[in-house]
């Protein structure tokens, strides 16, 4: 009975000094209903100037979907994986698809595309069922981006390829074990400006499904784990730079090393650019796909500004808080959203109008769903990380509210390992070294929302993971996620 | 006439998958056997043997030779506690990559290790005693729900039927094998559909198909007419009667296949591309696009600079092609050429033909039709 006063007038006093927010989900995830007969394997989705939905699917329909009246409509057929769509305006489109970026245009007003005329398609083409194109995503230029996968080692080439072939750019001593780029630009980032011109950016990539463009037109990208990506990761993707996947190599201007997979491998590790961000594989993404800024002013939450991520093999969106530290970006992963009804596959990710996230799923024989589900924000403030920033000898959590002094300063609220991923040719990479570093010292901020915690050592080219303990909210809400991943490229110089 | 054939081939995969099954006893003696169980890994997370059996205190040797191109493990676990060993699995969260995602507890038995893409790894055991259904799983994140099957323990080594069988995933107990929901599980059954709308001819695909590039676009006409034009080469390639395409393997799992024509090919291309504009090769051909004109498709491409655009419709009696061709701007002669091999006989509506190619001054060029048939019946 006392503590049942103590309580009542612990909340009154509360209620006195701030608002305490509503408790209850702060996300809820809703399916969209899809019209019967359509395999709903999603790889592209947007939204039009007018509102409606378009959405790019395996068997290459492109259809339009009204969220008033609930209505599909077929706005084009016949393409082959469309893979990324950029809207033009409501009546034309640029649709990636495995042979070429297509722009599709409804010329005559009657609601159906009749002009499917190519924009580029000067990059190869063996047939391996594994070149997929994504993009294309614009900058502030109004030049586009877009990724070409490398082909797959558990397919072979087409008798008749478009492109000059290069077998250099193949493994050829154990055969088809590795992906491979034996016609141009397989496996690299491609920028094309507004003269047509289709431009070499990177090299090194060999799932790229995922690429954004920032306000500040830094291009950002995801690759799956596989041969020589230990765990997948987010490249920010530079000119020039090589990502580390070697096949794609072969087609550098004025490439004289023979076939990349002979180099040695410290000459390979030496040449590659770490990614900005790790995904620590079977613990925080296994599949990581396209990548999404919150750009909605709030609607979607307090979360503007940051990278959502879709999953493809587990119910999960990843959020990303990225940082420049000595002018490099790196920085913390964490799951934004786990279960609620969210499928696996979670291949395309757009924020509509309203500011509600729509994710596409699809699987297309690997693990996935199918189907569009729409991630809405009920406007109940979520208890989570909001900022993970490196310190000089530690880091800074900010969280999206006043945490209760006590939890958030007990240092057993915190717990992190450490390790690293080798960049070999195998498959996946186990985790290196595998440690768990003490936390020496906390501090709670006045506002009791940011944590500053030192650790006993800090040691670039590790994953920092934070599993964080019971750490309630100033009213007694519990934290979202618990796990924490910061990819610690760079020190903070003194 | 069909213009899909669509289930034949699960059913024929699921036949040879019976007979593929690689479990082999070998006597070692009067009582010890050593039962041998090749597992691989089809698309769609599902292990290629779904259930074998075993006699209580045999010896069993299980090989998982991965075939997919995802890592899996191999986890046996005692009767019934299958839901329970993928939940605890799930669970170990960021602990799960050290632990290989297998949980500790006794309800697992055997184990083999988180195996990697073409990598192989084997277990010998000596199976339990007690009779029961001992259930095998992949509990790497995300694959337990799906990709599992069932070791039965027994003397008599008697399972019940494969379409009752609820130690197995559902979608392994008809004649499918690939999990793909959408496919309908007997030839009799009314195929599913393949779009949202049912395509009319005129219709068209850009697919992976064998004779063209892999720009290539196949196209559906009226008659039972179908062409494939390749936007790699900027021509008609091959055109054929009788159906369109299949693209059941295309479609299916990751698209490791190609389309298949149905029907009979009855044009094949020799000439390469047929048009010459003036008096030199051309050296750039550019492919441009095309337009859907009444839903037929107009091809637009460029001869060192010049547009062409060619519409392509069926021919209106017989088996056959009409191709409707326009160089506005164009101010040479121009020559088409054929090749006396190719299946059909040419008709043109302008223009002179001398030796299998068609000549037209620049002023025909503008506007002529060739039309294509199939020769014989």
């Amino acid at each position: 009975m006392e503590r049942f006063f103590l309580a009542v007038l612990l909340g009154l006093l509360m209620a006195a000094c701030s608002t305490r927010p509503e408790p209850g989900e702060a996300y809820i995830v809703e399916n969209i209903e899809m019209p019967e007969g359509l395999t709903s394997q999603v790889g592209a989705l947007e939204f039009l100037p007018n509102g409606k939905l378009i959405a790019g699917f395996t068997r290459g329909e492109v259809m339009t979907y009204d969220t008033t009246t609930k209505e599909w409509h077929l706005f084009a057929e016949g393409l082959h994986d469309p893979l990324g769509i950029h809207v033009v305006s409501n009546d034309e489109i640029l649709v990636m698809q495995l042979p070429e970026l297509t722009r599709l245009k409804d010329t005559d007003g009657d609601g159906t595309a009749d002009l499917y005329e190519k924009v580029t398609d000067a990059f190869g083409v063996t047939g391996n069922y594994h070149e997929f194109n994504y993009g294309p995503e614009i900058d502030s230029k109004g030049d586009f981006y877009i990724a070409l996968n490398s082909s797959s080692s558990g397919g072979t080439m087409r008798d008749e390829v478009r492109g000059t072939i290069n077998l250099e750019g193949r493994d050829g001593e154990t055969g088809n074990r590795q992906m491979f780029s034996t016609v141009p630009y397989r496996g690299w980032v491609m920028k094309l400006t507004k003269d047509g011109v289709l431009h070499p950016v990177a090299a090194g990539f060999r799932s790229p499904n995922g690429i954004v463009v920032d306000n500040e037109d830094n291009v950002f990208v995801t690759d799956n784990q596989g041969d020589w990506v230990g765990t997948s990761p987010l490249f920010h993707v530079e000119p020039g730079k090589f990502y580390g996947h070697p096949g794609s190599l072969v087609w550098t201007k004025g490439w004289n090393r023979g076939n990349p997979f002979r180099l040695p491998l410290d000459t390979l590790d030496s040449m590659r650019t770490r990614p900005a961000i790790c995904f620590p594989h079977g613990i925080l993404a296994n599949s990581p796909s396209q990548p999404v800024f919150d750009r909605t002013g709030g609607k979607f939450g307090p979360f503007e500004g940051q990278l959502f991520i879709g999953e493809m093999n587990r119910e999960r969106i990843v959020r990303v808080m990225l940082e420049k530290v000595n002018g490099k970006f790196q920085g913390a992963c964490i799951p934004f959203l786990d279960s609620l009804g969210l499928r696996k596959g979670n291949n395309r990710l757009v924020f509509a109008p309203d500011g509600s996230l729509w994710v596409g799923q699809n699987a297309h024989g690997w693990l996935g769903d199918v189907g569009i589900q729409r991630i809405v924000f009920t406007g109940k403030q979520p208890v989570d990380v909001y900022t993970m920033k490196l310190t000089t000898d530690g880091f800074q959590l900010t969280f999206t509210q006043p945490m209760q002094d006590t939890a958030a300063l007990n240092p057993e609220n915190y717990l992190f390992s450490r390790y690293y991923y080798l960049y070999h040719h195998n498959y996946g990479s186990p985790q290196q070294d595998l440690e768990k570093i003490p936390v020496t010292a906390v501090k709670l901020s006045d506002d009791k929302k940011t944590v500053t915690l030192q650790l006993a050592s800090l040691t670039p080219g590790y994953v920092y993971e934070l599993n964080l303990g019971n750490i309630p909210s100033k009213w007694g809400q519990p934290l979202r996620n618990s796990l924490v991943c910061y990819t610690l490229n760079e020190l903070l110089n003194n | 006439m069909i213009r899909y054939i669509f289930m034949l081939l699960q059913k024929r995969l699921w036949i040879t998958l019976l007979f593929t099954v690689s479990i082999s006893a070998v006597a070692l003696g009067q009582t010890d056997r050593l039962t041998t169980v090749e597992m691989e890994v089809l698309p769609g997370l599902q292990f290629s043997v779904v259930r074998f059996t075993v006699k209580p205190g045999e010896r069993v040797k299980l090989v998982l030779n991965n075939t997919d191109d995802m890592s899996h493990n191999l986890i046996i676990t005692l009767p019934g506690t299958r839901e329970k060993v993928v939940e605890m699995a799930n669970k170990l969260g960021e602990s799960g990559p050290a632990a290989g995602y297998v949980p500790k507890t006794s309800d697992v038995l055997w184990t083999i290790p988180v195996t990697a893409p073409e990598k192989a790894n084997e277990l010998v055991f000596k199976a339990p005693e007690k009779e029961g259904v001992y259930p095998y799983v992949c509990t790497y994140p995300g694959h337990g729900t799906i990709m599992f099957g069932a070791m039965y323990v027994s003397k008599s080594g008697k399972m019940p039927e494969l379409t009752k069988d609820l130690n197995i995933p559902e979608s392994r107990r008809g004649d499918k094998v690939d999990g793909d929901a959408e496919h309908p599980g007997h030839a009799h059954e009314k195929p599913a559909p393949l779009h949202p709308y049912t395509p009319v001819p005129p219709y068209h695909y850009r697919v992976f198909i064998d004779g063209a590039s892999p720009a290539a676009i196949a196209v559906a006409l009226p008659n039972e007419v179908s062409y494939c034009w390749d936007a790699g080469t900027s021509y008609l390639r091959f055109a054929w009667g009788g159906g369109f395409l299949d693209n059941s393997d295309l479609w299916k799992g990751k698209g490791n296949a190609a389309a298949n024509v149905v029907g009979s090919v009855f044009f094949r291309s020799k000439t390469g591309f047929p048009i010459r504009i003036g008096e030199e090769k051309p050296s750039e051909i550019v492919y441009k696009g095309y337009q859907l004109k009444k839903r037929y498709l107009e091809f637009h491409y460029q001869v060192d600079g010049t547009d062409v655009y060619e519409l392509i419709h069926e021919a209106t009696d017989g088996t056959g092609l009409e191709r409707i061709f326009r160089i506005p701007e164009v101010t040479d002669p121009v020559t088409f050429y054929t090749s006396s091999d190719e299946g059909v006989t040419y008709a043109a509506s302008a223009g002179v033909w001398k030796g299998g190619a068609l000549q037209l001054t620049a002023d025909q060029a503008r506007s002529f039709t060739i039309t294509m048939k199939k020769i014989g019946k």
